[in-house]
């Protein structure tokens, strides 16, 4: 049985008279690619800001690998080894590709005053080696990308935009990633290709684990090994993509009561 | 401290709180409807009470010489021309700049205001000197038991409770206050639900603009005189009070723009206490300290800054 | 034959001469009508640059050989010590538009880089040459280890508003600020140990044994003693010019524009939101404070009147105008606006309307200013293996 990486205990979140997560108790376990689905407004979101730290719980705990990470800055968070995609794109536009990248690999950026003004030298050669790893990195998700490599993001598509977001999220290399409606605004072929891109990323590193929000089924049908499903802040069923469709509950949580 | 000392310095405190709060109010206002800082405002209230000036002066020029009509007149026109500029503000500079950075929209308000105090300073008649305003108001002593209040204060004091009453009133009884209201909570919802988020926008910058013409007027009939330069001071007094009360809230405004008198008062009383070599004009280094330790320590003002970001 | 100009280095000088006559004559006239035929010459090159489609080749030029740039000023500046060496006041001028570039710096960090709001700028200034003032009056502290302190002591009383400037919403900052400059302002003026409103001599200037405030008598030639301090200022003003380079084409430059831009993606991947606007806001403080120092000394004078919020909005105007983010234009912009209303008499009383009107149309019509920014070359000139 693998261990459990990220478990939520009783995790309650409440915006003043909204009460977004319901002594939620969920577990994500090491290396596995888990789909968070549920409707609009169900608490996935609030979930990864909670996990990320950008809000602070109202009660309960977070544990990732056994430490309570609860109480930390999300910069902590992050130099744990968790990195996440927005659900609206959150690049800096005016600024290059590459600037937009490397801070995603920023535990291994070098911060000294006297390293980047006196050193330059050595300045150069992280600067190689992020300006390669990136390069591998789009590579893998559009040939095309690594030329606009120090092009403001704001030439870019769309969806190359989405892509350069996850490749940012990947550049260090996390233990786990958390994936915010990665597909939206796309086909469902270019969908597919970056889901496999993904994968393929994943398998050529120590597969690390993925929660991944959706709400194309066709992505969490493919790519997750297990769901679970969040209905008003609370869990509401939990197992394989099979499983959970056929869930009554979850149904209902979708479509509504039936009729009588 | 005698009875009469202290009755001068309450009665002071009071009437510099009313003109803060109506300086705060408006960039509360401001702030709300359009997430911007408006750090011309305390020269619009210059603009308001020189517009009465000459107001005055033209009325006294064409024989209309009741004091009570003439600051009727006076107000009317000077909140009516000064809620234009407002509005012509909002129209021409504000919203082009909706989509931009907030910092540039602060930006070009703090020059509009250079720009205004040095169109008074430049264009009106020797403007670098303090111009005399008009005594309008009855000047005579009122005794109330042991406190004494001079006459035109108390009804500058009276008229300030009754702008800041008929402020409330409009917000929370008429439907221009829950349009307004609602585009402060959520402009895009608002636009959803069918208000006009561009005339509300406009007609709230006329109505924050108008009070600061009413400031205006009162600052002017307190000091009897007016200086193309007042605006500056007020202008970050009214925004550090706007602060203080929260920076969306009209009645943390209100109490901001007390506190701060208060704490100008205060300074003025135990300055000279401290040692016979401090002078009372510390006063403003003493407010400005407390403001800002208060920031340092509260940084989102006494009452909490709502956060308008969407994660 | 010019629409297929190339950019190349000997462009690029063609261009730094066409400057230099220009910054020459524009130093040089005096009656209106040498000031009216100088700016009639500056409208013809510019409007002849923009019909021949010179521009973008010039910029690109510049781009790719920005060492050949850098040598290119600093000798013109030089040539135009050398020129007005009798002069004093076009030295005088000289010197000014470069100690405020150097705080125009300092405010670059802060505002173009970091995202903060600085409308203390005079202040800071100001704190510069009263400390240079205080030390060189009552100590025997070394003049060049005074600039240093002067700096430092800037960047200290910044610091005690360090924590409402980190808040997130700039206008904290901006208020925040804007008290400081006036209690500043007020203290000197109602302080007497200071001087007051009157303000305090300052003693000559003496780099070891070099006597800045002594003119320079070569056989005939008799050197204004500014030129000492165009020198002097020069050499900071590069110096400055090139650690701000390094900070902006460096991973901190890379974390401030992300503090900028995107605080909470900044955070949500490591960037210590907190110690880079410390950083920024200190730095900047001292780059303003040392100019400060240097500008009191050169003045030998220093008064509370110098430093008003106006002033400091003056500063604010030279970064917008010359581009934020970008430090080549802050020389130009601090040109216009500080030679300008002296070459022009009759718009100096108007100068202050006429910055605020000219502020507001950059911002409502070109907000990206003279020089807008570039994107970041981490390494220029230098091709990647």
């Amino acid at each position: 049985m693998s261990t459990p990486l990220l478990v939520s205990q009783n995790l309650t979140m409440r915006f003043g008279g909204l009460t977004a997560l319901d002594a939620l108790d969920l577990t994500v376990y090491e290396g596995e690619v888990l789909g968070l689905l549920g409707p609009n407004g169900s608490g996935k979101t609030t979930f990864f800001n909670v996990v990320t730290s950008l809000y602070t719980a109202s009660s309960g705990q977070i544990m990732l690998a056994g430490q309570d990470i609860s109480h930390k800055s999300p910069q902590e968070v992050y130099f744990q080894g968790v990195t996440r995609t927005f659900q609206r794109s959150r690049l800096s536009l005016p600024l290059t590709v590459f600037d937009n990248m490397v801070i995603g690999n920023y535990q291994h950026l070098n911060l000294g005053l006297g390293f980047n003004l006196f050193q330059r030298k050595r300045l150069r050669q992280q600067y190689d080696e992020m300006v390669d790893k990136a390069h591998t990195l789009l590579q893998t998700f559009n040939p095309g990308l690594p030329q606009k490599l120090f092009q403001p993001t704001a030439t870019l598509t769309m969806i190359d935009r989405r892509r350069v977001e996850i490749c940012r999220a990947l550049l260090s290399s996390p233990r786990l990633l958390l994936l915010d409606e990665p597909s939206a605004g796309m086909t469902h072929d270019e969908t597919n290709e970056l889901m496999d891109d993904i994968m393929q990323v994943r398998g050529l590193l120590k597969p690390f684990t993925i929660v991944i929000i959706e709400h194309e089924m066709n992505v969490i049908q493919r790519i997750t090994e297990r769901c679970i499903v969040l209905n008003f802040g609370q869990k509401i069923a939990e197992g394989s993509y099979e499983e959970i469709v056929a869930d009554p509950q979850v149904q209902i949580a979708y479509l509504g009561q039936e009729q009588e | 401290m005698s009875m009469e000392v202290f009755s001068q310095y309450l009665v002071n405190g009071l009437m510099l709180g009313m003109i803060y709060a109506m300086v705060a109010v408006g960039f509360t206002l401001f702030f709300g409807v359009m997430d911007v800082i408006q750090f011309a405002h305390g020269d619009v209230l210059m603009l308001g009470a020189f517009t009465a000036l000459v107001t005055f002066l033209g009325l006294d020029a064409i024989g209309i010489t009741n004091p009570w009509l003439q600051i009727l007149i006076m107000l009317v026109v000077s909140m009516l021309l000064i809620a234009v500029v407002g509005a012509l503000v909002a129209k021409y500079l504000i919203l082009p700049l909706k989509d931009a950075p907030p910092l540039n929209t602060l930006l070009l308000t703090l020059m509009l205001g250079l720009v205004l105090r040095e169109l008074v300073r430049l264009f009106y008649p020797d403007g670098s000197n303090s111009k005399p305003f008009p005594r309008l108001l009855p000047d005579h002593e009122l005794h109330l038991g042991a406190f004494s209040i001079r006459a035109d204060s108390a009804i500058l004091l009276v008229a300030g409770l009754v702008t800041i009453v008929a402020l409330h009133y409009v917000i929370t009884r008429t439907k221009l206050g829950l349009a307004i209201r609602a585009v402060a909570q959520d402009g895009e919802t608002a636009r959803v639900m069918g208000i006009n988020f561009h005339w509300i926008v406009l007609l709230t910058f006329g109505l924050g603009s108008a009070m600061a013409a009413i400031g205006g007027i009162m600052n002017g009939l307190y000091y009897s005189e007016i200086n193309f330069g007042v605006g500056l001071l007020l202008g970050i007094i009214g925004f550090s009070a706007a602060i203080l009360g929260g920076l969306t809230n009209v009645y943390g405004a209100i109490l901001g723009g007390f506190l701060f008198a208060a704490l100008q008062t205060v300074g003025s009383v135990m300055l000279p206490l401290i040692g016979s070599g401090v002078p009372s004009s510390y006063k403003d280094v003493f407010a400005f300290a407390v403001v800002i330790m208060l920031l340092a320590w509260k940084p989102s003002g006494l009452i909490a800054e709502r956060s308008s970001e969407r994660v | 034959m010019l629409h297929t100009l190339k950019p190349s280095r000997s462009l690029l000088w063609a261009a730094m001469v066409v400057a230099f006559a220009i910054a020459w004559g524009v130093l040089h006239a005096e009656s209106e009508f040498e000031v009216g035929i100088t700016l009639v010459a500056i409208v013809v090159v510019v409007l002849a640059a923009r019909w021949l489609r010179v521009a973008p080749a010039v910029g690109a030029s510049m781009n790719d050989h920005p060492r050949s740039l850098g040598w290119a000023c600093i000798l013109g500046v030089l040539l135009l010590t050398a020129a007005f060496y009798d002069d004093h006041f076009a030295l005088l001028l000289l010197c000014t538009v470069l100690l405020y570039s150097v705080a125009g710096f300092g405010l670059n960090i802060q505002f173009g880089y970091c995202g903060i709001l600085n409308f203390a700028g005079a202040a800071f200034f100001g704190i510069g040459s009263y400390t240079a003032a205080v030390l060189t009056t009552h100590t025997g502290t070394p003049h060049l280890l005074v600039l240093v302190v002067g700096g430092l002591v800037s960047a200290l009383l910044g610091s005690m508003l360090i924590l409402p400037v980190l808040r997130t919403r700039g206008h904290y900052a901006a208020l925040v600020t804007i008290a400081f400059g006036i209690l500043f302002k007020t203290f000197l003026e109602v302080n007497d140990t200071l001087g007051g409103p009157q303000g305090m001599r300052i003693p000559n200037m003496n780099i070891l044994g070099w006597q800045l405030n002594e003119d320079i008598v070569i056989g005939d030639l008799d050197i204004s003693f500014y030129a000492n301090y165009a020198v002097l200022s020069l050499v900071l003003c590069v110096i400055a010019f090139i650690l701000v380079r390094r900070l902006e084409r460096s991973w901190i430059g890379v974390s401030m524009d992300m503090v900028r831009t995107d605080e909470i993606a900044a955070s949500v991947f490591g960037v210590p939101i907190a110690r880079m606007k410390i950083i920024a806001f200190t730095a900047g403080n001292f780059l303003v404070g040392v100019a400060g120092a240097v500008y009191g000394l050169l003045t030998s004078y220093v008064a509370p009147n110098n430093f008003t919020f106006s002033d400091s909005l003056i500063l604010v105007s030279m970064v917008i105008l010359g581009g934020i983010g970008n430090p080549w234009g802050i020389l130009p912009a601090a040109a216009i606006i500080l030679i300008l209303p002296e070459k022009l008499q009759f718009i100096q009383e108007y100068r202050f309307l006429l910055y605020g009107i000219l502020i507001i149309a950059i911002l409502l019509f070109r907000p990206d200013g003279l020089l807008p920014r570039s994107i970041r070359n981490f390494f220029p000139g230098q091709s990647r293996t």
